[in-house]
Protein backbone atom coordinates (compact mmCIF):
# COMPACT_ATOMS: atom_id res chain seq x y z
CA UNK A 1 0.00 0.00 0.00
CA UNK A 2 2.71 2.38 1.05
CA UNK A 3 5.78 2.31 -1.13
CA UNK A 4 8.04 4.40 1.10
CA UNK A 5 10.74 2.76 3.18
CA UNK A 6 11.71 5.96 4.98
CA UNK A 7 9.56 9.03 5.55
CA UNK A 8 11.24 12.03 7.11
CA UNK A 9 9.00 14.96 7.89
CA UNK A 10 10.12 18.37 9.11
CA UNK A 11 12.99 16.88 11.05
CA UNK A 12 15.01 19.41 13.01
CA UNK A 13 17.92 18.46 15.23
CA UNK A 14 19.86 20.68 17.57
CA UNK A 15 23.17 19.93 19.16
CA UNK A 16 24.13 21.38 22.52
CA UNK A 17 27.15 23.63 22.76
CA UNK A 18 30.00 22.79 25.07
CA UNK A 19 29.80 25.23 27.98
CA UNK A 20 31.99 26.37 30.82
CA UNK A 21 30.92 26.99 34.40
CA UNK A 22 29.88 30.65 34.05
CA UNK A 23 28.01 30.08 30.82
CA UNK A 24 26.19 27.09 32.35
CA UNK A 25 25.14 29.11 35.38
CA UNK A 26 23.91 31.94 33.18
CA UNK A 27 21.91 29.49 31.10
CA UNK A 28 20.49 27.92 34.21
CA UNK A 29 19.38 31.32 35.52
CA UNK A 30 17.87 32.44 32.23
CA UNK A 31 16.36 29.00 31.68
CA UNK A 32 17.67 28.68 28.15
CA UNK A 33 20.09 26.52 26.30
CA UNK A 34 22.79 27.41 23.80
CA UNK A 35 22.57 25.15 20.82
CA UNK A 36 23.24 25.00 17.15
CA UNK A 37 21.03 23.46 14.54
CA UNK A 38 22.44 20.55 12.60
CA UNK A 39 19.38 19.67 10.56
CA UNK A 40 16.68 22.18 9.72
CA UNK A 41 13.24 21.12 8.48
CA UNK A 42 14.43 18.14 6.55
CA UNK A 43 11.78 16.48 4.42
CA UNK A 44 12.51 13.46 2.31
CA UNK A 45 10.81 10.23 1.38
CA UNK A 46 12.86 7.26 0.31
CA UNK A 47 11.04 4.69 -1.76
CA UNK A 48 11.31 0.99 -1.30
CA UNK A 49 13.96 -0.43 -3.58
CA UNK A 50 15.61 2.91 -4.12
CA UNK A 51 19.32 3.69 -3.84
CA UNK A 52 19.62 7.23 -2.55
CA UNK A 53 22.94 9.03 -2.40
CA UNK A 54 23.53 11.93 -0.04
CA UNK A 55 26.17 14.51 -0.92
CA UNK A 56 27.29 17.66 0.79
CA UNK A 57 30.36 19.27 2.27
CA UNK A 58 31.96 18.09 5.49
CA UNK A 59 29.80 19.04 8.45
CA UNK A 60 26.69 19.65 6.38
CA UNK A 61 24.70 17.05 8.31
CA UNK A 62 24.95 13.94 6.12
CA UNK A 63 26.08 11.57 8.84
CA UNK A 64 23.61 13.09 11.27
CA UNK A 65 20.81 12.38 8.84
CA UNK A 66 21.84 8.71 8.73
CA UNK A 67 21.96 8.65 12.51
CA UNK A 68 18.43 10.03 12.62
CA UNK A 69 17.25 7.27 10.30
CA UNK A 70 19.01 4.61 12.34
CA UNK A 71 17.55 5.95 15.57
CA UNK A 72 20.78 6.98 17.26
CA UNK A 73 19.53 10.55 17.64
CA UNK A 74 15.83 11.16 18.07
CA UNK A 75 14.66 14.25 16.17
CA UNK A 76 13.92 17.33 18.24
CA UNK A 77 11.11 18.21 15.91
CA UNK A 78 9.28 16.32 13.22
CA UNK A 79 9.06 12.61 12.66
CA UNK A 80 11.08 9.92 11.01
CA UNK A 81 9.35 6.71 10.02
CA UNK A 82 11.09 3.65 8.72
CA UNK A 83 9.94 0.25 7.54
CA UNK A 84 11.95 -2.82 8.41
CA UNK A 85 15.31 -3.69 9.81
CA UNK A 86 17.95 -1.00 9.49
CA UNK A 87 21.66 -1.32 9.49
CA UNK A 88 24.19 1.51 9.55
CA UNK A 89 27.67 0.90 8.23
CA UNK A 90 29.86 3.64 9.65
CA UNK A 91 33.23 3.97 11.30
CA UNK A 92 34.13 0.35 10.72
CA UNK A 93 36.14 -1.18 13.51
CA UNK A 94 35.87 1.77 15.88
CA UNK A 95 34.00 -0.22 18.49
CA UNK A 96 36.60 -2.96 18.74
CA UNK A 97 38.21 -3.78 22.04
CA UNK A 98 41.93 -4.20 21.50
CA UNK A 99 42.63 -6.86 24.08
CA UNK A 100 40.13 -9.35 22.69
CA UNK A 101 40.81 -11.53 19.69
CA UNK A 102 39.45 -10.87 16.23
CA UNK A 103 37.01 -13.73 16.61
CA UNK A 104 35.66 -12.39 19.91
CA UNK A 105 35.40 -8.91 18.46
CA UNK A 106 33.55 -10.22 15.43
CA UNK A 107 30.98 -11.80 17.74
CA UNK A 108 30.78 -8.68 19.90
CA UNK A 109 30.43 -6.34 16.94
CA UNK A 110 27.88 -8.66 15.36
CA UNK A 111 25.79 -8.66 18.51
CA UNK A 112 26.08 -4.88 18.71
CA UNK A 113 24.73 -4.70 15.17
CA UNK A 114 21.76 -6.75 16.28
CA UNK A 115 22.48 -10.36 15.39
CA UNK A 116 21.30 -13.08 17.66
CA UNK A 117 23.54 -15.91 18.74
CA UNK A 118 22.57 -18.53 16.15
CA UNK A 119 22.83 -16.08 13.30
CA UNK A 120 26.29 -15.05 14.46
CA UNK A 121 27.55 -18.60 14.83
CA UNK A 122 26.31 -19.55 11.40
CA UNK A 123 27.85 -16.49 9.78
CA UNK A 124 31.20 -16.53 11.55
CA UNK A 125 33.08 -18.80 9.11
CA UNK A 126 32.01 -16.63 6.20
CA UNK A 127 33.00 -13.46 8.07
CA UNK A 128 36.44 -14.84 8.89
CA UNK A 129 36.98 -15.95 5.34
CA UNK A 130 35.98 -12.61 3.89
CA UNK A 131 38.19 -10.66 6.29
CA UNK A 132 41.24 -12.55 4.95
CA UNK A 133 42.79 -12.41 8.39
CA UNK A 134 43.75 -16.09 8.39
CA UNK A 135 45.55 -17.08 11.60
CA UNK A 136 45.40 -13.48 12.89
CA UNK A 137 41.72 -13.95 13.70
CA UNK A 138 42.74 -15.49 17.03
CA UNK A 139 45.22 -12.72 17.88
CA UNK A 140 44.23 -9.66 19.95
CA UNK A 141 42.90 -6.81 17.83
CA UNK A 142 45.46 -4.37 19.27
CA UNK A 143 48.07 -6.16 17.12
CA UNK A 144 46.08 -5.42 13.96
CA UNK A 145 46.89 -2.68 11.49
CA UNK A 146 44.16 -0.15 10.79
CA UNK A 147 43.49 -1.80 7.44
CA UNK A 148 43.04 -5.19 9.10
CA UNK A 149 40.61 -3.70 11.62
CA UNK A 150 38.59 -2.09 8.87
CA UNK A 151 38.53 -5.38 6.95
CA UNK A 152 37.18 -7.25 9.94
CA UNK A 153 34.66 -4.46 10.51
CA UNK A 154 33.42 -4.57 6.95
CA UNK A 155 33.29 -8.37 6.99
CA UNK A 156 31.01 -8.36 10.04
CA UNK A 157 28.92 -5.39 9.03
CA UNK A 158 28.29 -6.61 5.51
CA UNK A 159 27.25 -10.10 6.60
CA UNK A 160 23.84 -8.76 7.54
CA UNK A 161 20.72 -8.57 5.46
CA UNK A 162 18.68 -5.54 6.48
CA UNK A 163 15.67 -4.02 4.77
CA UNK A 164 17.28 -0.60 4.80
CA UNK A 165 21.01 -0.24 4.50
CA UNK A 166 22.74 3.00 5.47
CA UNK A 167 26.32 3.38 4.33
CA UNK A 168 28.50 6.18 5.64
CA UNK A 169 31.84 6.50 3.87
CA UNK A 170 33.03 2.99 4.40
CA UNK A 171 34.43 2.43 0.94
CA UNK A 172 38.11 2.60 0.26
CA UNK A 173 39.62 0.76 3.19
CA UNK A 174 42.56 -1.59 2.95
CA UNK A 175 44.95 -2.30 0.13
CA UNK A 176 43.87 -1.97 -3.53
CA UNK A 177 42.92 -5.64 -3.78
CA UNK A 178 40.73 -5.48 -0.71
CA UNK A 179 39.34 -2.14 -1.82
CA UNK A 180 38.14 -3.77 -5.02
CA UNK A 181 36.74 -6.70 -3.07
CA UNK A 182 34.97 -4.48 -0.54
CA UNK A 183 33.48 -2.34 -3.29
CA UNK A 184 32.13 -5.48 -4.91
CA UNK A 185 30.79 -6.69 -1.57
CA UNK A 186 29.01 -3.42 -0.94
CA UNK A 187 27.64 -3.35 -4.47
CA UNK A 188 26.34 -6.88 -3.93
CA UNK A 189 24.80 -5.73 -0.70
CA UNK A 190 23.28 -2.71 -2.41
CA UNK A 191 21.83 -4.99 -5.09
CA UNK A 192 20.43 -7.53 -2.65
CA UNK A 193 19.06 -4.98 -0.20
CA UNK A 194 15.97 -3.23 -1.30
CA UNK A 195 16.59 0.26 0.07
CA UNK A 196 19.98 1.89 0.41
CA UNK A 197 21.07 5.32 1.60
CA UNK A 198 24.67 6.05 0.74
CA UNK A 199 26.85 8.87 1.96
CA UNK A 200 30.04 9.28 0.00
CA UNK A 201 32.33 11.80 -1.57
CA UNK A 202 33.02 9.51 -4.48
CA UNK A 203 30.77 11.12 -7.10
CA UNK A 204 31.77 8.64 -9.79
CA UNK A 205 30.48 5.77 -7.69
CA UNK A 206 27.35 7.70 -6.76
CA UNK A 207 26.35 8.39 -10.36
CA UNK A 208 27.00 4.75 -11.11
CA UNK A 209 24.79 3.18 -8.46
CA UNK A 210 22.36 5.81 -7.13
CA UNK A 211 18.85 6.29 -8.48
CA UNK A 212 18.58 9.73 -6.90
CA UNK A 213 20.91 12.08 -5.11
CA UNK A 214 20.08 14.43 -2.26
CA UNK A 215 22.22 17.51 -1.80
CA UNK A 216 22.42 18.67 1.77
CA UNK A 217 23.96 22.01 2.66
CA UNK A 218 24.19 23.60 6.12
CA UNK A 219 21.62 21.24 7.54
CA UNK A 220 19.04 21.73 4.79
CA UNK A 221 18.18 19.55 1.87
CA UNK A 222 18.68 21.86 -1.09
CA UNK A 223 17.53 19.52 -3.76
CA UNK A 224 16.78 15.89 -4.56
CA UNK A 225 16.89 14.46 -8.03
CA UNK A 226 18.81 13.04 -10.91
CA UNK A 227 22.50 12.41 -9.97
CA UNK A 228 24.09 14.49 -12.76
CA UNK A 229 21.98 17.57 -12.10
CA UNK A 230 22.52 17.36 -8.36
CA UNK A 231 26.29 17.09 -8.72
CA UNK A 232 26.23 20.12 -10.99
CA UNK A 233 24.19 21.97 -8.38
CA UNK A 234 26.66 20.91 -5.70
CA UNK A 235 29.53 22.56 -7.54
CA UNK A 236 27.47 25.65 -8.28
CA UNK A 237 26.53 26.07 -4.62
CA UNK A 238 29.77 25.22 -2.91
CA UNK A 239 32.21 26.50 -5.52
CA UNK A 240 34.41 24.34 -7.67
CA UNK B 1 15.29 -10.59 5.77
CA UNK B 2 14.37 -8.76 2.57
CA UNK B 3 12.68 -11.81 1.14
CA UNK B 4 9.96 -11.88 3.77
CA UNK B 5 6.45 -12.29 2.54
CA UNK B 6 4.94 -9.80 4.98
CA UNK B 7 5.89 -6.25 4.11
CA UNK B 8 7.57 -4.36 6.95
CA UNK B 9 5.45 -1.49 8.16
CA UNK B 10 6.44 2.12 8.62
CA UNK B 11 7.27 2.69 12.26
CA UNK B 12 8.19 5.91 14.01
CA UNK B 13 11.84 5.80 14.84
CA UNK B 14 13.59 7.59 17.65
CA UNK B 15 10.40 7.45 19.68
CA UNK B 16 11.10 5.88 23.04
CA UNK B 17 8.56 4.14 25.20
CA UNK B 18 6.92 6.00 28.03
CA UNK B 19 9.58 6.58 30.70
CA UNK B 20 7.24 5.53 33.52
CA UNK B 21 6.96 2.09 31.97
CA UNK B 22 10.72 1.68 31.82
CA UNK B 23 11.29 -0.01 35.22
CA UNK B 24 9.43 -3.04 33.85
CA UNK B 25 10.27 -2.64 30.16
CA UNK B 26 13.99 -2.47 31.00
CA UNK B 27 13.93 -5.92 32.55
CA UNK B 28 12.26 -7.41 29.47
CA UNK B 29 14.70 -5.57 27.22
CA UNK B 30 17.68 -6.95 29.08
CA UNK B 31 16.30 -10.44 28.73
CA UNK B 32 15.66 -10.01 25.01
CA UNK B 33 19.17 -8.69 24.36
CA UNK B 34 20.95 -11.20 26.56
CA UNK B 35 23.38 -12.26 23.82
CA UNK B 36 24.58 -8.69 23.36
CA UNK B 37 24.64 -8.18 27.12
CA UNK B 38 26.78 -11.27 27.58
CA UNK B 39 29.27 -10.09 24.97
CA UNK B 40 29.51 -6.62 26.48
CA UNK B 41 30.01 -8.07 29.96
CA UNK B 42 32.78 -10.24 28.59
CA UNK B 43 34.44 -7.16 27.10
CA UNK B 44 34.15 -5.40 30.44
CA UNK B 45 35.72 -8.27 32.40
CA UNK B 46 38.46 -8.96 29.85
CA UNK B 47 39.28 -5.27 29.81
CA UNK B 48 39.78 -5.18 33.57
CA UNK B 49 42.45 -7.87 33.65
CA UNK B 50 44.07 -7.38 30.26
CA UNK B 51 47.81 -7.87 29.90
CA UNK B 52 48.08 -9.13 33.47
CA UNK B 53 50.13 -12.26 34.03
CA UNK B 54 48.05 -13.21 37.06
CA UNK B 55 44.84 -12.27 35.23
CA UNK B 56 41.71 -13.26 37.11
CA UNK B 57 43.76 -14.18 40.19
CA UNK B 58 43.70 -10.46 40.89
CA UNK B 59 39.98 -10.69 41.57
CA UNK B 60 40.90 -12.72 44.68
CA UNK B 61 44.28 -11.16 45.38
CA UNK B 62 43.12 -7.55 45.47
CA UNK B 63 40.50 -7.86 48.23
CA UNK B 64 42.76 -10.21 50.21
CA UNK B 65 45.66 -7.76 50.11
CA UNK B 66 43.42 -4.80 50.92
CA UNK B 67 41.90 -6.67 53.84
CA UNK B 68 45.33 -7.43 55.31
CA UNK B 69 46.18 -3.72 55.23
CA UNK B 70 42.95 -2.81 57.01
CA UNK B 71 43.56 -5.60 59.50
CA UNK B 72 46.88 -4.06 60.57
CA UNK B 73 45.35 -0.61 60.59
CA UNK B 74 42.57 -1.82 62.86
CA UNK B 75 44.98 -3.50 65.29
CA UNK B 76 46.95 -0.29 65.50
CA UNK B 77 43.88 1.89 66.08
CA UNK B 78 41.57 -0.29 68.15
CA UNK B 79 43.68 -3.28 69.09
CA UNK B 80 42.67 -6.82 69.84
CA UNK B 81 39.88 -7.53 67.35
CA UNK B 82 37.63 -10.53 67.33
CA UNK B 83 39.07 -13.78 65.95
CA UNK B 84 37.03 -13.59 62.78
CA UNK B 85 37.75 -9.90 62.15
CA UNK B 86 40.00 -10.62 59.12
CA UNK B 87 37.10 -12.56 57.60
CA UNK B 88 34.70 -9.68 58.22
CA UNK B 89 37.06 -7.25 56.53
CA UNK B 90 37.74 -9.37 53.49
CA UNK B 91 34.01 -9.92 52.88
CA UNK B 92 33.38 -6.25 53.54
CA UNK B 93 35.92 -5.28 50.93
CA UNK B 94 34.49 -7.69 48.35
CA UNK B 95 30.86 -6.62 48.82
CA UNK B 96 31.74 -2.94 49.01
CA UNK B 97 33.85 -3.00 45.87
CA UNK B 98 31.00 -4.69 44.01
CA UNK B 99 28.85 -1.71 44.97
CA UNK B 100 31.51 0.97 44.61
CA UNK B 101 33.01 -0.17 41.32
CA UNK B 102 29.58 -1.06 39.99
CA UNK B 103 28.29 2.40 40.86
CA UNK B 104 31.23 4.19 39.25
CA UNK B 105 31.00 1.98 36.16
CA UNK B 106 27.27 2.70 35.84
CA UNK B 107 27.74 6.45 36.20
CA UNK B 108 30.27 6.45 33.36
CA UNK B 109 28.55 3.70 31.35
CA UNK B 110 27.22 6.05 28.67
CA UNK B 111 30.14 8.47 28.56
CA UNK B 112 32.70 5.66 28.23
CA UNK B 113 30.87 4.04 25.33
CA UNK B 114 30.53 7.02 23.03
CA UNK B 115 31.95 5.12 20.07
CA UNK B 116 29.54 2.25 20.38
CA UNK B 117 26.65 4.65 20.98
CA UNK B 118 27.31 6.39 17.68
CA UNK B 119 27.68 3.17 15.78
CA UNK B 120 24.22 1.74 16.10
CA UNK B 121 21.08 2.11 18.14
CA UNK B 122 20.07 -0.49 20.68
CA UNK B 123 18.29 0.01 24.00
CA UNK B 124 20.78 1.91 26.11
CA UNK B 125 19.81 0.30 29.37
CA UNK B 126 22.23 -2.38 28.21
CA UNK B 127 25.23 -0.16 29.02
CA UNK B 128 24.61 0.32 32.75
CA UNK B 129 23.44 -3.28 33.00
CA UNK B 130 26.62 -4.65 31.46
CA UNK B 131 28.75 -2.40 33.68
CA UNK B 132 27.10 -3.71 36.83
CA UNK B 133 26.89 -7.29 35.66
CA UNK B 134 30.61 -7.28 34.93
CA UNK B 135 31.34 -6.13 38.46
CA UNK B 136 28.97 -8.68 39.95
CA UNK B 137 30.75 -11.48 38.12
CA UNK B 138 34.18 -10.25 39.22
CA UNK B 139 32.96 -10.01 42.81
CA UNK B 140 31.57 -13.54 42.62
CA UNK B 141 35.02 -14.67 41.47
CA UNK B 142 36.49 -12.84 44.45
CA UNK B 143 34.18 -14.88 46.64
CA UNK B 144 36.26 -17.96 45.89
CA UNK B 145 38.44 -16.66 48.68
CA UNK B 146 35.68 -17.89 50.98
CA UNK B 147 36.72 -21.51 50.43
CA UNK B 148 40.19 -21.33 52.04
CA UNK B 149 38.79 -19.07 54.75
CA UNK B 150 36.24 -21.68 55.74
CA UNK B 151 39.03 -24.22 56.18
CA UNK B 152 41.37 -21.88 58.05
CA UNK B 153 38.74 -20.67 60.51
CA UNK B 154 36.91 -23.99 60.61
CA UNK B 155 33.54 -22.45 59.71
CA UNK B 156 30.42 -24.59 59.28
CA UNK B 157 29.04 -25.21 55.80
CA UNK B 158 25.38 -24.18 56.00
CA UNK B 159 22.62 -23.07 53.72
CA UNK B 160 23.25 -19.53 54.98
CA UNK B 161 26.40 -19.47 52.86
CA UNK B 162 24.06 -18.51 50.01
CA UNK B 163 23.82 -15.11 51.68
CA UNK B 164 27.30 -14.38 50.32
CA UNK B 165 26.37 -14.41 46.60
CA UNK B 166 22.97 -12.91 47.49
CA UNK B 167 24.64 -9.97 49.18
CA UNK B 168 26.72 -9.33 46.07
CA UNK B 169 23.61 -9.34 43.90
CA UNK B 170 21.94 -6.90 46.28
CA UNK B 171 25.00 -4.63 46.28
CA UNK B 172 24.98 -4.65 42.47
CA UNK B 173 21.26 -3.91 42.40
CA UNK B 174 21.70 -0.96 44.75
CA UNK B 175 24.50 0.32 42.51
CA UNK B 176 22.63 0.19 39.20
CA UNK B 177 19.59 2.18 40.30
CA UNK B 178 21.69 4.93 41.81
CA UNK B 179 24.10 4.94 38.87
CA UNK B 180 21.38 5.16 36.21
CA UNK B 181 20.07 8.26 37.91
CA UNK B 182 23.24 10.17 37.03
CA UNK B 183 24.58 8.32 33.96
CA UNK B 184 22.85 10.73 31.50
CA UNK B 185 24.00 13.74 33.55
CA UNK B 186 27.56 12.48 33.36
CA UNK B 187 27.43 12.76 29.56
CA UNK B 188 26.63 16.46 29.85
CA UNK B 189 29.08 17.34 32.60
CA UNK B 190 31.67 14.88 33.84
CA UNK B 191 31.41 16.36 37.32
CA UNK B 192 29.03 13.56 38.25
CA UNK B 193 31.82 11.03 37.78
CA UNK B 194 34.18 12.92 40.09
CA UNK B 195 31.51 13.46 42.70
CA UNK B 196 30.63 9.78 42.73
CA UNK B 197 34.26 8.78 43.05
CA UNK B 198 34.27 10.79 46.26
CA UNK B 199 30.95 9.32 47.40
CA UNK B 200 32.32 5.81 46.94
CA UNK B 201 35.47 6.66 48.93
CA UNK B 202 33.53 8.32 51.75
CA UNK B 203 30.91 5.60 51.78
CA UNK B 204 33.68 3.07 52.34
CA UNK B 205 34.28 4.53 55.80
CA UNK B 206 30.64 5.31 56.55
CA UNK B 207 29.57 1.76 55.74
CA UNK B 208 30.52 -1.28 57.80
CA UNK B 209 33.50 -2.32 55.68
CA UNK B 210 36.29 -1.93 58.23
CA UNK B 211 33.81 -2.15 61.08
CA UNK B 212 30.71 -4.28 61.53
CA UNK B 213 27.04 -3.71 62.20
CA UNK B 214 27.44 -5.34 65.62
CA UNK B 215 30.19 -2.90 66.59
CA UNK B 216 27.81 -0.03 65.82
CA UNK B 217 25.01 -1.61 67.83
CA UNK B 218 27.31 -2.02 70.83
CA UNK B 219 27.72 1.74 70.85
CA UNK B 220 24.11 2.09 71.96
CA UNK B 221 20.90 3.46 70.49
CA UNK B 222 22.64 5.67 67.94
CA UNK B 223 24.10 2.52 66.46
CA UNK B 224 20.77 1.62 64.89
CA UNK B 225 21.07 4.75 62.80
CA UNK B 226 23.41 2.82 60.53
CA UNK B 227 20.35 1.03 59.15
CA UNK B 228 19.65 4.20 57.19
CA UNK B 229 22.60 3.12 55.06
CA UNK B 230 21.21 0.56 52.60
CA UNK B 231 24.64 -1.04 52.20
CA UNK B 232 24.63 -2.23 55.82
CA UNK B 233 22.31 -5.08 54.90
CA UNK B 234 24.37 -6.73 52.13
CA UNK B 235 27.61 -6.27 54.08
CA UNK B 236 26.19 -7.81 57.26
CA UNK B 237 24.34 -10.50 55.33
CA UNK B 238 27.56 -11.77 53.72
CA UNK B 239 29.32 -11.93 57.09
CA UNK B 240 26.54 -13.78 58.85
CA UNK B 241 26.23 -16.09 55.89
CA UNK B 242 29.82 -17.29 56.11
CA UNK B 243 29.53 -17.68 59.88
CA UNK B 244 26.51 -19.90 59.29
CA UNK B 245 23.97 -17.62 60.93
CA UNK B 246 20.80 -15.83 59.87
CA UNK B 247 21.00 -12.16 58.85
CA UNK B 248 20.78 -10.74 62.36
CA UNK B 249 19.35 -7.40 61.24
CA UNK B 250 15.81 -6.33 62.19
CA UNK B 251 13.30 -7.06 59.42
CA UNK B 252 12.62 -3.38 58.76
CA UNK B 253 16.30 -2.91 58.06
CA UNK B 254 16.32 -5.67 55.43
CA UNK B 255 13.08 -4.41 53.94
CA UNK B 256 14.43 -0.87 53.93
CA UNK B 257 17.50 -1.86 51.96
CA UNK B 258 15.52 -3.92 49.44
CA UNK B 259 12.94 -1.15 49.18
CA UNK B 260 15.65 1.43 48.61
CA UNK B 261 17.05 -0.73 45.82
CA UNK B 262 13.67 -1.10 44.16
CA UNK B 263 12.82 2.60 44.50
CA UNK B 264 16.21 3.53 43.05
CA UNK B 265 15.65 1.10 40.17
CA UNK B 266 12.27 2.69 39.44
CA UNK B 267 13.51 6.29 39.68
CA UNK B 268 16.81 5.46 38.00
CA UNK B 269 15.06 3.71 35.11
CA UNK B 270 12.68 6.61 34.70
CA UNK B 271 15.39 9.26 34.68
CA UNK B 272 17.66 7.17 32.48
CA UNK B 273 14.97 6.54 29.85
CA UNK B 274 13.80 10.11 29.96
CA UNK B 275 17.20 11.69 29.43
CA UNK B 276 19.53 9.20 27.69
CA UNK B 277 18.55 10.28 24.19
CA UNK B 278 19.36 13.91 24.84
CA UNK B 279 22.48 13.07 26.78
CA UNK B 280 23.99 11.10 23.92
CA UNK B 281 24.17 14.31 21.87
CA UNK B 282 26.76 15.61 24.30
CA UNK B 283 29.17 12.77 23.61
Amino acid sequence: MNSNAVEIENVTLHFPKQKGLLKSLKNLLLWKNDKFTVLRDVNINIKKGEVLGVIGKNGSGKSTLLRIISGIYPADNGTCKTAGRISLLAGLGTGFSGHQTGRENAILYGSILGHDEEEMISKLPEIIEFSELGPFIDEPVRTYSSGMKARLGLAVASAISPDILLIDEVLGVGDPQFKEKSKKRILDLVNSTSTVVLVSHSFALMTEICDRLAFIHKGKIISVGDPENIIKLYYETTGA
Amino acid sequence: MSGESSEPLLIDIGIRGKPWKSPVVNILTLFRHRFLLRNLVRREIRGRYRNAMLGYTWAVLEPAMLASVYYFLFIMLAGNPDRLYPVWVILGVIVWSCFGKGLQATVSSLSRNGQTLHLVYFPRIIFPASAVQGNIIISLMSCLVVIPIMFIYDLPLTIYLLYVPASILLAGFLAIGLGMLVAPLNCVQRDAEHLFRFIVRAGFFLSPVMWTYEMAIERGALGEMVLFNPMVVPLTMARHGIAGENIGIPWFGVLGSLGFGIIMWVIGSYVFSRYEAGAVKHL
